[in-house]
């Protein structure tokens, strides 16, 4: 019996006006009791129906959801004790804050299992835990953005989920609140305890919080793992470019060591890079350059050669583009700022990382 | 307003709008205080007496009554059928839907008198006796596209994440009702239920052909103006000017109060 949630073939047919297209092509993902895993991708990709299909919001055209190996795929909303935060907060503006965040302690289907000054405590408590114990009398519409989703979730954990989904849940507040939240969140994953599962399409977001992300995009899981492998060895082109500053460049696999491997790009430098790859000598792949794994060097041998065409200060680092030679690609350069300007249309050696450098072959 | 230029221009148009509009009215309200049996100059001093007779009138009280009886009806009816007709096109898809949607706002384009030759032939058709209670069914049923409209409108705006939220916290239909959908729409539906009661108060084409021996105010109104313009109906129409001030404030209030507490 696996513990958490197992998403099998899972699928959900879109129809409307006249045209119908699978926001969810096949998704198949164990989400781990207790972790805390993402589903990140840009909009339509089909992460919220995958969320709102777990949570039973929506029905699945095909496919299973399992919970501790039970079937759960026609268990209706009501039933299966897992909470929601929405990105739109969907608090109830009628009621109070502790009205809002005791409504699902006091619905039918808790009735008896808590008394009235449990239930007090309890909103009590959970109000304090997100730090809106003076807020209790008040109406949402006197709160702000971020005090409302801390509302949202408060309504959400005081119920004591074993499973709580988030959707967007940041995605309404600005840049600050958003860093605030994204610790909050991780503080009250380790302290909870509960599995977590998130969606978001940002990027920064899902690689500071999540145990795991599900990259998707058209309905389909493009690649699940932690978001260390997900940067360092993206297992395709579509989430080497989607994750970070990526670029990659057309390349010929050259020779095969045990554990390396030299590609040539289209110019006849070369480059080494470390790991295994599917791929043999000859083969066409993709060389994953990050602007943070490359530097300017001032010996040729063992670098490739290019001329910078544009340079942009960002204040932590000097992003230069570079035009490969020959034609065979564009790679930017993070470099220091404290590191002497490299004139526009120079022409430069650039080292990478071997360690860093990955090759996708899809 | 630089580019609107003339401000006095403006102003004065303005205020010729609102004379236009209103100085009747005004006119009629000083009338119903002459001491004179008949509309017009001279002031012959300040009288209540027109407001007496109005109230010894049994004619006049009863269709008065009549009216508010029937435009109560009318409130139930289209309340009764618009509310869960517009949650049905809010929330469920089934076939004929924006068909629907289109057609029922036919009944308040149609002219009154179209609609009430057509509702009086299918009473009588199937031997309806003609009563204040026809009457009652056949505004009701035109006016409760204004019902529909008006609650079908505001749950769109409203929504479907705050009802989901509930059922995610395990709440049943009837708790989602009474807790969610409910309070969001209750300021929707009181507009509703103000215009459907207003505009059967003052309805008369519809109202001409399906009543029996009863008449409403409207019809009783336009009986006695046939012989002549009467104190007493000036009496009784400034009374109406009033209630009708009082409900739109009352209107205004409603969705104010609501308006703050509907997004969040």
């Amino acid at each position: 019996m696996t513990t958490g949630i197992e998403l099998r073939n899972l699928r959900k047919l879109f129809e409307g006006h006249g045209h119908a297209s699978w926001a969810v092509d096949g998704v198949d993902m164990t989400i781990g009791a207790g972790k805390f895993v993402t589903l990140l991708g840009p909009s339509g990709c089909g992460k919220t129906t995958t969320l709102r299909m777990i949570a039973g919001l929506e029905i699945p055209t095909s496919g299973q959801i399992l919970r501790d190996g039970q079937d759960i795929t026609d268990q209706p909303v009501t039933d299966r004790d897992m909470r929601m935060v929405f990105q739109d907060f969907a608090l109830f503006p009628n009621m109070t804050i502790q009205d809002n965040v005791a409504f699902g302690l006091r619905v039918k289907s808790k009735r008896g299992k808590y008394t009235e000054p449990q239930i007090q405590q309890r909103v009590a408590e959970f109000l304090d835990l997100v730090h809106l114990k003076d807020h209790a009398y008040k109406k949402p519409h006197q709160l702000s953005g971020g005090q409302k989703q801390r509302v949202s979730l408060a309504r959400a954990l005081v119920t004591d989920p074993k499973v709580v989904l988030f959707d967007e849940p940041l995605g309404s507040l600005d840049a600050n609140l958003r860093k605030i939240m994204q610790l909050e969140l991780i503080r009250l994953h380790r302290e909870l305890g509960k599995t977590f599962v998130y969606v978001t399409h940002d990027q920064d977001e899902a690689m500071a919080m999540s145990d795991a992300i599900a990259v998707m995009s058209q309905g389909k899981v493009m690649q699940f793992g932690t978001p260390r492998e997900i940067y360092d060895r993206p297992a395709n082109r579509y989430v080497a470019s989607f994750i970070g500053h990526a670029h990659i460049v057309d390349a010929t696999v050259d020779s095969k060591q045990a554990d390396s491997l030299t590609v040539r790009l289209g110019n006849g430098d070369r480059v080494g890079v470390r790991g295994k790859a599917d791929a043999a000598p000859g083969s066409a792949v993709g060389l994953m350059l990050r602007a943070e794994d490359l530097t300017f060097t001032d010996t040729a041998a063992d670098a490739i050669g290019g001329k910078v065409v544009d340079s942009l200060y960002r204040g932590e680092y000097v992003e230069y583009v570079v035009a490969l030679n020959g034609n065979s690609g564009v790679v930017h350069v993070h470099a220091r700022t404290d590191l002497p300007q490299v004139a526009h249309g120079s022409t430069v050696a650039l080292k990478v990382n071997p360690a860093k450098a990955h090759v996708v072959v899809h | 307003m630089r580019a609107f230029g003339n401000r006095s221009l403006v102003t004065t148009l303005a205020m010729s709008v609102l004379a236009f509009l209103y100085a009747p009215i005004l006119v009629m309200m000083v009338f119903s205080f002459n001491d004179s049996q008949y509309t017009g100059l001279p002031f012959n001093g300040f009288t209540f007496r027109w407001y007496e007779a109005l109230f010894r009138d049994d004619q006049m009280l009863t269709s008065i009554w009549n009216s508010v009886y029937v435009g109560l009806g009318v409130v139930v009816i289209s309340v009764l059928f618009g509310v869960p007709a517009a949650i049905a096109l809010d929330r469920y898809e089934f076939p004929g839907k924006g068909m629907f949607r289109r057609i029922v706002m036919l009944p308040i384009v149609l002219p009154g008198i179209i609609t009430g030759i057509a509702l009086l032939g299918f009473y009588l058709t199937i031997h309806l006796r003609l009563s204040l209670y026809t009457i009652m069914l056949g505004q009701g049923t035109a006016l409760m596209c204004v019902t529909i409209t008006e609650v079908f409108a505001r749950l769109q705006q409203l929504g479907k994440s705050q009802a989901e939220a509930a059922a995610n916290l395990g709440a049943n239909d009837w708790e989602i009702f009474k807790n969610v959908t409910f309070p969001g729409i209750r300021s929707a539906l009181f507009g509703a239920m103000l215009i459907a009661f207003s505009i059967s108060f003052d309805e008369i084409a519809v109202t001409f052909l399906l009543t029996g021996r009863e008449n409403t105010l409207p019809m009783t109104l336009w009986s006695l103006l046939r012989r002549e313009v009467t104190p007493e109906v000036n009496a009784v129409a400034t009374l109406i000017v009033f209630l009708s001030i009082i409900l739109i404030v009352a209107g205004m209030y409603a969705s104010r109060g609501n308006a703050n507490e509907r997004e969040a």
